[in-house]
């Protein structure tokens, strides 16, 4: 019989998950705090010398626990000595830091957008704590998960899920924003035409025929009516829009009635965490930290990126972990073909995946169709994402498939 | 009059007689449902359906994929009881891939689709064939510079294109009659693939769907339990279970014989199979044609178009029952997983009168726990330990019952055994001789001839290469046009992104810069527009 694996480096990898761990609660903490010592006005954010100094500590801290994070997945590989993202736990790791790592890498790196980081760290850290109450110790996996496929199928499908995760952040805060934004221009009195801002609904035909209408008519006229493929689906310069969302920033506050913002996610995520885990503390706990982020989000609107930024960022990232998805998919089916000897089977996990797809199929049509861009596209990708959680959690934890051993 | 003509007006047809609500003919309700499914919003509650349709496939168990929990649900041992269960199957829910509903979601997106694809594919190759537009009023746009060189508008425009050229533009030499300022122009074009891609993506799943009835009509899955040392033949007959696709008769079986030699099996310590293999070999009209091959999950064995899959595994004791001289049964009995490591099963022995059945208890590796109880100290054979019950009476063992099974009513238990491997001992006052030589184990294969597959896979790697420029390459046009001027020529450079507006303009004055620097321009004006008046 084999040695089960190396008790050594499987305590050092969970101390250093620990260590993760408190670094990105440090860190998300330290994020809202610089937004708090941020001043907004005119559609300009300043930070104080407070906040400077808070930010650059809570990258710093963030950047660390990404840092012991990848250490307690190779240690945690090491010490299996197989690829260390083969059961929940593992894979709720590795999800989490891919999405700590693309938000501070891509949002506050490369777009500047450093004030979503403390959402993205909210999520990775709850990923982490609902790890922990999957944990298990770091066993050999069962002949079915022995093959190279799993770096492909399993890799490719995490991939996709920790982009998804960061597309949800800025979903909903695009959401957040944007009532706030309609809120705001109605109250002002501002000729409000309702494709705001939200900009996303601003139908591509006028945008170009004020501009570059000209230039373009000659070889636009032959597109077909209903292909999604000519329209400007993501664009970013503010023209439009300009002045519409910027009356008073600390007004798009106060229009944002507070208590949706507690009870809606306490209500979505308390009984989500009870039918799954059927644990009433770890219900209660986590309906409490959903309605704390969820007061958050309303509390930050004047400092997000506004609604037009948020949106294009939503599209962005959904369409880049879409083809991911779409291959974790079909590299499945390869794999299932060779190990099962089908490459279909509606097996739960199989047609968990699939709904998934689905609705973010339907997310990318909606955001290039008039009358569904903006916000109707948006919470199309909120469900999406809701359906991915289910796939994940759900499916794994309750229904029985042949999936079934990669359960915890 | 007056006053009576604002209420009539909306009926509008005084002089024809009565009005009736307008009912549209035959043709036109077609039309209508032609136009509604031609919509993207129409597609896109298509697939919230068909997404709705998955959600509950995944939590309503599905008939052929777990037949034995959909029985319980009917019967309502496990689920929501036996009146929802009766809703359910008259919705379809335990078949829902099956169902005609889902059939006709199906349907409706590809008619959809098709909907959809017809003029965009049309319009897609007439405007492959097109070289890229002309320009006009190109100083309007808002990415408009002009830069001053010394060179001839010609040449000016040569090195405009060669930058576009490395930038992989497709490109167009327009003359000074052909534009409509009258100047030599350059129109450039990039990121077709946006369309094609998209184009292609979703043409790709007609061939899935060609994929998946091939598969489906022509293939063959079929499903076998056989023991060390024993064989199958790949007959309709032989399998336990098949699922032979409408067009896979029954002489499209090859028809050879697969002999399981052995099956080799490892743990691990917390009793997690590590590795199970099954040693094949594989004979053709009684010949041995290949020798020793495994078969292992993730390891098929590929034989005259069928696929050997490793499934299942079992134990399987090889149980002897004499009375006097006559061998009453012999042979190995194939046992289920039973609870804690232990393999539970019956041995039918129909050949006794009256009939007799042995239920049988296996242990792998006997122990006692704390309380003296036995167990099985572990998942793999060490000193393995039969129980038997010993059943005899009318046990309807004629009849098609499952393997594990028999009429208990009908018969009565007469005496229990405990067997160690290669023991015997005898029951009843010494009329039955009841032995367990060895164990040997039972090795549960998949057999499926899959045809389809090359099309499954080359509508897979469509789809992808088909999605990834309809979401990454973006479309952009650039024009230049060069007016002569004193001492060389005036090069304006103008520039539209469909997509990406913001990706463009960086790109937009990379060109420009390098353009500058080609035609050596002292300052790039640039290109706001309005800013050009200055110029003019």
């Amino acid at each position: 019989m084999a040695e089960l694996y190396d008790p050594q480096f499987g305590a050092a990898s969970n101390a250093l998950f620990n260590t993760a761990l408190g670094a990105y609660l440090l860190a998300m903490v330290g994020y809202f705090f610089r937004m708090a010592f941020t001043k907004v006005a005119e559609g300009q954010t300043t930070a104080t010398r407070a906040g400077r100094r808070i930010g650059v500590a809570s990258t710093v801290i963030a950047s660390v626990g990404v840092l012991a994070h990848t250490a307690s997945i190779v240690t945690r590989g090491l010490a299996a000595e197989r690829v260390p993202w083969a059961n929940m736990y593992e894979y709720s790791s590795a999800l989490s830091l891919l999405a700590v790592a693309i938000g501070l890498v891509v949002l506050q790196r490369r777009l500047g957008l450093g004030h979503l980081m403390g959402f993205v760290l909210a999520l990775a850290t709850t990923t982490m704590a609902i790890a922990l109450m999957l944990y298990t110790d770091p066993g050999p996996i069962v002949p079915s998960l022995q093959s190279y496929w799993i770096r492909i199928h399993v890799t490719s499908a995490m991939v996709a899920s920790a982009i998804f995760m960061v597309a949800f952040a800025a979903t909903a805060l695009y959401l957040v924003k944007d009532t706030a934004e309609r809120r705001v221009a109605e109250r002002s009195g501002q000729g409000f035409t309702g494709s705001t801002v939200g900009a996303a609904s601003v139908t591509p035909g006028a945008e170009v025929a004020a501009g570059e209408g000209a230039a373009l008519a000659e070889g636009e006229a032959g597109a077909a009516p209903g292909a999604g493929g000519d329209q400007p689906d993501d664009r970013l310069d503010g023209d439009a829009v300009e002045g519409a969302g910027y009356a008073s920033p600390l007004e798009q506050r106060r229009v944002l009635t507070a208590w949706p913002f507690g009870v809606v996610p306490a209500a979505v995520v308390g009984p989500f965490t009870l039918v799954v885990y059927q644990a009433p503390v770890a219900a209660a706990v986590s309906a409490f930290v959903a309605a704390a982020i969820g007061l958050l989000s309303r509390w930050s609107v004047p400092h997000l990126p506004d609604a037009k930024t948020l949106d294009t960022l939503a599209y962005r990232t959904i369409a880049f972990g879409f083809p991911i998805w779409t291959f974790a998919i079909i590299a499945g089916a390869v794999w299932a073909e060779e190990a099962w000897g089908r490459f279909w089977g509606w097996d739960p996990k199989e047609t968990g995946s699939f709904f998934t797809w689905v609705l973010y199929a339907a997310y990318l049509h909606a955001r290039s169709t008039s009358g569904w861009r903006g916000r109707r596209a948006a919470w199309i990708g909120v469900v999406s994402f809701a359906a991915l959680m289910v796939t994940y959690y759900v499916v794994n934890l309750f229904v029985v498939g042949l999936h079934s051993y990669a359960g915890v | 009059m007056t006053q009576t003509a604002p209420s009539r007006e909306p009926t509008r047809a005084p002089e024809r007689g009565v009005a009736l609500p307008e009912v549209p003919g035959p043709g036109e309700t077609a039309r209508r449902a032609w136009r509604w499914l031609r919509r993207m919003s129409t597609a896109i509650w298509l697939l919230f359906a068909l997404a709705a349709a998955s959600v509950v496939a995944t939590f309503v168990p599905q008939e052929p994929v777990i037949p034995t929990t959909v029985e319980s649900w009917r019967s309502g041992i496990e689920g929501p009881g036996t009146e929802v269960s009766a809703v359910f199957d008259a919705l379809g829910l335990y078949d829902v891939y099956g169902s005609p509903w889902f059939a006709a979601i199906v349907v409706l997106l590809f008619v959809s689709l098709t909907g959809c694809l017809v003029p965009r594919w049309r319009a897609f190759l007439r405007d492959a064939r097109r070289p890229p537009p002309r320009g006009r009023g190109l100083t309007a746009l808002r990415q408009s510079t002009t830069l001053r060189t010394s060179l001839p508008p010609e040449e000016g425009l040569a090195v405009v294109e060669a930058s576009l050229a490395r930038r992989r533009y497709r490109r167009r030499r327009l003359a000074q009659e052909e534009t409509a300022s009258g100047l030599a122009q350059v129109a450039a074009e990039r990121g077709r693939w946006r369309e094609g891609g998209s184009l292609l993506f979703h043409a790709s799943f007609y061939l899935l769907l060609v994929g998946i009835v091939v598969a489906q009509g022509f293939g063959f899955v079929g499903q076998v339990n056989v023991a060390e040392g024993q064989a199958f033949t790949d007959t309709r007959i032989s399998y336990d279970v098949a699922d032979p696709g409408r067009f896979f008769d029954l002489e499209d079986h090859a028809g050879f014989a697969v002999r399981l030699d052995a099956f080799d099996l490892a743990f691990f310590e917390d009793g997690t199979p590590e590795r199970f293999v099954s040693e094949v070999t594989v004979l053709e009209d009684g010949e041995e044609v290949r020798v020793g091959e495994a078969v292992a999950v993730n390891e098929r064995l590929e034989h005259a178009g069928m696929n050997l899959y490793q499934m299942r595994f079992g134990m399987a004791p090889r149980v002897e029952v004499r009375a006097g001289d006559s061998d009453l049964f012999a042979d190995q009995v194939m046992l289920g997983q039973g609870e804690g490591n232990t393999w539970t099963g019956v041995a039918k022995v129909s050949a006794a009168d009256p009939q007799i059945a042995l239920e049988i208890l296996l242990v792998p590796d006997f122990a006692r726990d704390a309380d003296g109880e036995p167990i099985s100290a572990g998942p793999a054979p060490g000193d393995p330990r039969l129980f038997a019950n010993l059943w005899v009476g009318d046990l309807g063992l004629e009849r098609p019952v499952p393997a594990t099974q028999f009429d208990r009513d009908g018969g009565q238990r007469v005496d229990a055994v405990e067997l160690g491997e290669g023991e015997s001992a005898a029951l009843l006052g010494g009329a039955l001789e009841v032995a367990f030589p060895e164990l040997t184990m039972w090795s549960g294969f998949q057999v499926a001839h899959q045809p389809g597959r090359a099309i499954l896979l080359a509508a897979g790697v469509l789809v992808l290469v088909g999605l990834v420029p309809s979401l990454y390459a973006y479309r952009r046009r650039i024009w230049a046009e060069a007016r002569p001027v004193e001492g060389g020529s005036e090069v304006t450079v103008a520039g539209v992104a469909l997509q990406r507006v913001e990706a463009f303009d960086d790109a937009y004055a990379e060109l420009v810069e390098e353009l500058a620097d080609a035609l050596d321009a002292q300052h790039p004006t640039s290109g706001e527009p309005g800013e050009e008046e200055r110029q003019g």
